[in-house]
C-alpha cells in the first residue's frame, strides 16, 4: 500500500507538467481555435536556458550565446529562462500563429507541427541531443507514511501547478479580458464589442500558456533531466488530458493531468512485478494516452466543441492528374541517368529521395485527396519494415512477396487508424494519429523483446537469381537496388494516377470537399476513408520496406515520430496535392538529394532538420499550395503572358464566391 | 394510401433536439409523379424533416420508400435506394467541375471501383446521365465550370441536377429557387413539373409562395414542428389556420 502511494506521488511530478501543458493548450485553443502541437517544444526552451545557465553559466540564444562570469543563482536563472519563454511566446504568436488564424485547420495543424519540429531541432543543435541535468527549484524531502518514504518535492510541484492553473481559471472566469477571451472562442465579434482586440487577447493567451508550460517543465525536469525528444512529445499526453476536459474545463484538466501522471507512474511499478509479461514492459506508459484519447473520442467525438463547427478542411486545389506517357518516360530517363552517373553517397541520396517521394505520395493520397490528417505515416512505414525483417530473416519469404505482404501489414494498421476518422476529423484526428504513432514507436519499435537492440536484419532481395541488394563488397550503393526502387516507385505512381483520375479519386475529392454532400450523393464516406487510409498506408509500407532494404537492417530511429513528421514537413513543402509535389518532397526529404548536398558540399548536414522545419513554417504561412503548386501557377501565368490570350473564362476574373463565415452558434 | 405504396411516406416522424421537439409526428406522402409542397415559417422544422428523412439526423417514427422501411439506413444507402436531396446552402463540391459534381452521384465508389480504376478501362458511361441531368435544369453550358464559380442560384440548380443524376425515386428539394429571380423562378417551376411528370415524386420546400402554391399537387404546412395543415393549394389559400399562421393574407393566384 505504501509503495503504491509512493509511486502515485512520484507520478504527480509528471502530472504537474501535464497541468502546465494542458492548461496552456486549453488557453490557446480558447483564444485562437488552434490546437498547438508545439506546446511542449515551446515550453522546454526556457527550461533549457535555465538548465544551461545553472550548469556552466552560458546564456544560450537561438543564435549565439553569452558566457557569464559566474553561474547566476537559481532564482535569477529561472527568471531569465521565463523571460526567454515570454519572448518566444510573443514571437511565435505574432510571426507564426497570427497569420494563420483564419487558415484552414490543416494549415494550422501543419504550422504547429512545423514549430514543434523546428524547436526540437533547434534545441538539439543548441543544447545537444543528450539528457542534461536540471537544478531543482524545490528542496528535496520526504516523510514516512504507511511504511514508505513519500517524497515532498512532487507534492509541492503539483500544488504550485494547481495554484497556477487556478489563477488561469480565475482570469478566464472573473476578469473582463478573460470573459472576452471565452467569448472570442465563440464569436470574435463579441470580444470586439466588449472593447478588446481578439488578437491582443490571443497574444496574452499564447504568452501565459508558454510561461505556464515553462514553469512546469522547469519544475518537472529536475526529476528526470531535460531531453529534447521526450519533452517535445510530452504534448501528446497533455493533448489527451485536453480532450478529457473537452477543451473547456481547467478543473478537469488538472484532475485528469494528475491522474494521468499517477497512472503512468503506477504502470512503471506494475511492469517490474514478476507476473508481468516481459514483452509488454516497454512503452506501456505511452499506450495509456493513446487509449485514453481513443476512448474519449469514441465516447464523445461528435460532441467535442470545434470552432466554427462543420468547418470542412479547405485545401489547395487539386488538378486531377492525367497519365501522360511522354513526361513519364522523361522522368524515368532522368532518374536512370541520375542514378547511372552517380555512385556511392550520391546515388544513395538519389535512391533515398525516390523512397521519400513515395512516403510523400502517401500523404498526397490521404491529405491532398481525402483531406484527412495523419501524423502516423512514419509508423505505418515502420510497421511494414519490421514485418519485412521478420519475413526475410526469420521466415525466409522471397522478395516480391515479402515486400507486398509487409506493405499489407501497414495497410491493416492504416485501416485500423481509419476507424477513429469515421467520427472525427481535423486537429482531433491529428491528435489521435500522433498518439498512435508514439504508442507504436515506444511499445513496438523500441521494445527490445520485439525488436532486439542489435537491430533487425533484413536479407537482401533477389529476383530470379539477380542480386538486388544495396551493398556488395565495397560498392555501398549498387545500381541494381536503385533501379529496383525506381521501378517500384514508378509502378506505385502509375497506380496512384490511375486511381486518382478515376471514380476513386473523384469520390476522395468529394469527401474532402464536403462529407455531408458526399453522403447525400450516395458516397459511403466511411468506406471511402477506409480505402484512402489503406492506399496511403500501403504506399507508406512499401516505402518503409525499401528503407529497410536500403539499410540492410532496421532501427527504430528510421521510423520515429519525428522522422514521420519531417516527411510531413517536406510533403507539405513540396505540395501535398500532386505527384509533382511528392517528387519535390523526395528531393528535399531527409537523407535525400538536398540533404546529401547540404552535408557533402556545404557541411550543413546537422542543420537539415532545422532548415526543413523553418521551410515548412514559411510555406504553410505564405504558400499553402507548396513549391510544386506555386511552380504550376507561375508556369500557367507565364504561358498566359506568352500566348497573349485572355484566360479561358472570357469574363473578368471576379473574386469567387466570398468565403463563407463559419456558423458560430 | 397504404404503406406498401410507391413513393415516400413518413408515419409520425418525430425529431427531438434535447428538450426541443423540432418535428412532432409529421406524416407526409410523396407519391410518384406528384409535387408536394412543405411550407412554414422559419424554424418550423422543414429542413429538419428533410434531414431526418435522408438520415442526417436521428428521428422516431417510420420512413417508407417504395414500401420498404429505410429509417435504419445510412444516408448513402438511402440515396442508393432512390431517395435524393438538395441542400439549402448548395453544398456542392466547390473545387470540382459541375460535370464532376454530377459524376460523383452517378458513379459508385468502393474497392471494386478502385481495382477497375487502376487496371480496367476508363468508363464513359455516366456522361450522358450528366448531360441529361444538366439539361433538365437548363445548365448544359456550364458543365466544365468549377462549381464554386457559379452564382448561388446556379449552384442550387446544379444541386438539383446532382440529386437527379444516378436516378431518383423521390427528390427532396430544400429551397432550390431561393437564389433565382421571379422569371427564373417561373421557368424553374415548369422544370419541377417536368421532373415529376417523368416519374419521381418531389417534395419542395420554398419561401416563394407563388412557386409552391402554383406547382404543387398537395401542400403541408409546419408550424413549430407540428403539421397544422395538409391539402391542396386551393384549400391552403383559404384555410384559416394556415392563413393565420403563415400566409398572413390570402394569396391571390394571379400573383404568380
Amino acid at each position: 500500500m505504501g509503495t503504491i502511494l509512493q509511486f502515485v506521488v512520484l507520478g504527480l511530478g509528471l502530472g504537474a507538467i501535464y497541468i502546465g501543458l494542458g492548461t496552456g493548450l486549453l488557453l490557446v485553443h480558447r483564444a485562437t481555435g488552434i490546437i498547438n502541437f508545439a506546446q511542449g517544444a515551446m515550453a522546454m526552451w526556457g527550461a533549457f536556458v535555465f538548465a544551461q545557465l545553472r550548469l556552466d553559466g552560458t546564456l544560450v540564444f537561438p543564435i549565439g550565446s553569452i558566457e557569464l562570469e559566474r553561474r547566476p543563482p537559481v532564482a535569477v536563472a529561472a527568471l531569465i529562462g521565463l523571460a526567454m519563454a515570454f519572448l518566444l511566446g510573443l514571437l511565435v504568436h505574432y510571426v507564426i500563429f497570427r497569420p494563420v488564424r483564419h487558415a484552414p485547420v490543416l494549415a494550422q495543424v501543419v504550422v504547429s507541427v512545423a514549430v514543434m519540429i523546428t524547436l526540437q531541432a533547434l534545441v538539439v543543435l543548441r543544447f545537444g541531443p543528450n539528457n542534461i541535468d536540471v537544478d531543482t527549484l524545490i528542496p528535496e524531502g520526504s516523510f514516512p507514511l504507511l511504511g514508505a518514504e513519500i517524497p515532498t518535492r512532487e507534492l509541492i510541484m503539483a500544488a504550485i501547478m494547481v495554484l497556477l492553473a487556478a489563477a488561469v481559471w480565475a482570469y478566464l472566469r472573473f476578469t473582463r479580458a478573460g470573459v472576452a477571451t471565452r467569448a472570442a472562442s465563440e464569436n470574435e465579434r463579441a470580444a470586439v464589442l466588449m472593447g478588446f482586440s481578439p488578437d491582443r487577447l490571443a497574444a496574452v493567451a499564447q504568452v501565459v500558456a508558454i510561461m505556464l508550460g515553462t514553469i512546469a517543465v522547469m519544475l518537472g525536469s529536475s526529476l528526470t533531466g531535460l531531453n529534447a525528444d521526450n519533452y517535445t512529445l510530452l504534448v501528446v499526453p497533455a493533448l489527451a488530458v485536453l480532450l478529457v476536459a473537452r477543451m473547456e474545463s481547467i478543473a478537469v484538466v488538472v484532475v485528469a493531468a494528475l491522474l494521468m501522471g499517477a497512472f503512468q507512474s503506477l504502470i512503471n511499478l506494475l511492469i517490474t512485478k514478476p507476473f508481468w509479461p516481459q514483452w509488454a514492459q516497454s512503452g506501456l506508459d505511452q499506450v495509456i494516452p493513446f487509449a485514453v484519447v481513443m476512448v474519449i473520442l469514441f465516447v464523445q467525438g461528435k460532441r467535442l466543441p470545434s470552432r466554427g463547427s462543420l468547418q470542412t478542411i479547405r485545401l489547395p486545389d487539386v488538378s486531377i492528374p492525367r497519365f501522360k506517357p511522354i513526361p513519364a518516360v522523361i522522368m524515368l530517363v532522368v532518374g536512370v541517368a541520375a542514378l547511372s552517373f552517380t555512385q556511392g553517397t550520391w546515388r544513395f541520396g538519389i535512391t533515398t529521395s525516390i523512397i521519400v517521394m513515395l512516403l510523400a505520395l502517401s500523404y498526397v493520397v490521404l491529405t491532398g485527396y481525402l483531406g484527412q490528417i495523419s501524423l502516423a505515416q512514419g509508423a505505418f512505414a515502420g510497421a511494414a519494415g519490421f514485418a519485412l525483417s521478420k519475413m526475410t530473416s526469420q521466415w525466409g519469404i522471397p522478395f516480391p512477396i515479402s515486400l507486398v505482404l509487409s506493405a499489407l501489414v501497414a495497410t491493416a494498421l492504416g485501416m485500423l487508424v481509419a476507424l477513429p476518422a469515421f467520427r472525427i476529423r481535423g486537429a482531433q484526428l491529428a491528435i489521435i494519429t500522433i498518439a498512435a504513432a508514439l504508442a507504436i514507436e515506444r511499445f513496438v519499435f523500441n521494445n527490445y523483446t520485439l525488436s532486439p537492440p542489435e537491430g533487425n536484419p533484413i536479407a537482401d532481395a533477389t529476383l530470379f537469381g539477380l542480386n538486388l541488394g544495396v551493398r556488395e563488397g565495397r560498392d555501398l550503393s549498387r545500381m541494381a537496388f536503385s533501379l529496383t526502387v525506381l521501378v517500384i516507385a514508378a509502378i506505385l505512381v502509375w497506380v496512384f494516377i490511375r486511381a486518382a483520375s478515376g471514380d476513386t479519386g473523384r469520390a476522395f475529392l468529394a469527401v474532402r470537399a464536403n462529407e455531408r454532400a458526399a453522403a447525400s450523393s450516395g458516397i459511403d464516406v466511411r468506406k471511402t476513408k477506409l480505402i484512402g487510409f489503406a492506399i496511403s498506408a500501403f504506399i507508406a509500407g512499401i516505402a518503409g520496406c525499401l528503407i529497410g532494404f536500403s539499410r540492410g537492417q532496421l532501427s527504430a530511429e528510421s521510423f520515429s515520430v519525428f522522422a514521420g513528421l519531417q516527411v510531413l514537413a517536406v510533403a507539405y513543402l513540396g505540395g501535398i496535392t500532386s505527384v509533382g509535389g511528392a517528387i519535390v518532397a523526395g528531393i528535399l526529404g531527409p537523407l535525400g538529394i538536398v540533404y546529401t548536398l547540404l552535408r557533402g558540399v556545404f557541411d550543413l548536414g546537422e542543420y537539415y532538420a532545422l532548415i526543413s522545419g523553418l521551410g515548412l513554417i514559411i510555406t504553410a504561412i505564405l504558400n499553402p499550395v507548396g513549391i510544386a503548386g506555386a511552380t504550376r501557377e507561375q508556369v500557367a501565368w507565364v504561358r498566359r503572358r506568352l500566348s497573349r490570350t485572355p484566360p479561358p473564362t472570357a469574363q473578368p476574373v471576379a473574386p469567387a464566391a466570398p468565403p463563407k463565415e463559419p456558423s458560430r452558434v | 394510401m397504404s404503406d406498401t405504396a410507391k413513393g415516400l411516406h413518413t408515419r409520425e416522424l418525430t425529431v427531438r433536439y434535447g428538450g426541443l421537439v423540432a418535428n412532432d409526428s409529421v406524416s407526409i406522402d410523396v407519391d410518384p409523379g406528384t409535387v408536394v409542397g412543405l411550407i412554414g415559417p422559419n424554424g418550423a422544422g422543414k429542413t429538419t424533416f428533410v434531414d431526418a428523412v435522408t438520415g442526417f439526423t436521428t428521428c422516431e417514427g417510420e420512413i417508407l420508400l417504395d414500401g420498404t422501411r429505410i429509417d435504419a439506413m445510412a444516408p448513402h444507402e438511402r440515396r442508393a435506394a432512390g431517395l435524393s436531396r438538395t441542400w439549402q446552402s448548395g453544398e456542392l463540391f466547390g473545387n470540382l467541375s459541375v460535370a464532376e459534381n454530377l459524376l460523383v452521384a452517378a458513379r459508385k465508389g468502393g474497392w471494386r471501383t478502385l481495382v477497375r480504376d487502376v487496371f480496367g478501362r476508363r468508363r464513359k458511361s455516366g456522361d450522358e446521365v450528366v448531360e441529361r441531368a444538366l439539361q433538365v435544369v437548363g445548365l448544359g453550358d456550364v458543365a466544365d465550370t468549377l462549381a464554386r464559380d457559379l452564382s448561388l442560384g446556379q449552384q442550387k440548380l446544379v444541386g438539383v441536377a446532382r440529386a437527379l443524376a444516378g436516378g431518383a425515386e423521390v427528390l427532396l428539394l430544400d429551397e432550390p429557387a431561393a437564389g433565382l429571380d421571379s422569371m427564373e423562378s417561373q421557368s424553374f417551376a415548369s422544370r419541377i413539373r417536368e421532373i415529376a411528370d417523368s416519374g419521381p415524386g418531389v417534395l419542395l420546400i420554398d419561401h416563394d409562395m407563388s412557386l409552391v402554391l402554383g406547382v404543387c399537387d398537395t401542400v403541408t404546412v409546419l408550424e413549430f414542428g407540428k403539421q397544422i395543415f395538409t391539402g391542396t393549394p386551393a384549400e391552403a389559400r383559404t384555410d384559416p389556420t394556415v392563413v393565420a399562421a403563415y400566409l398572413g393574407a390570402p394569396v391571390e393566384p394571379s400573383h404568380a
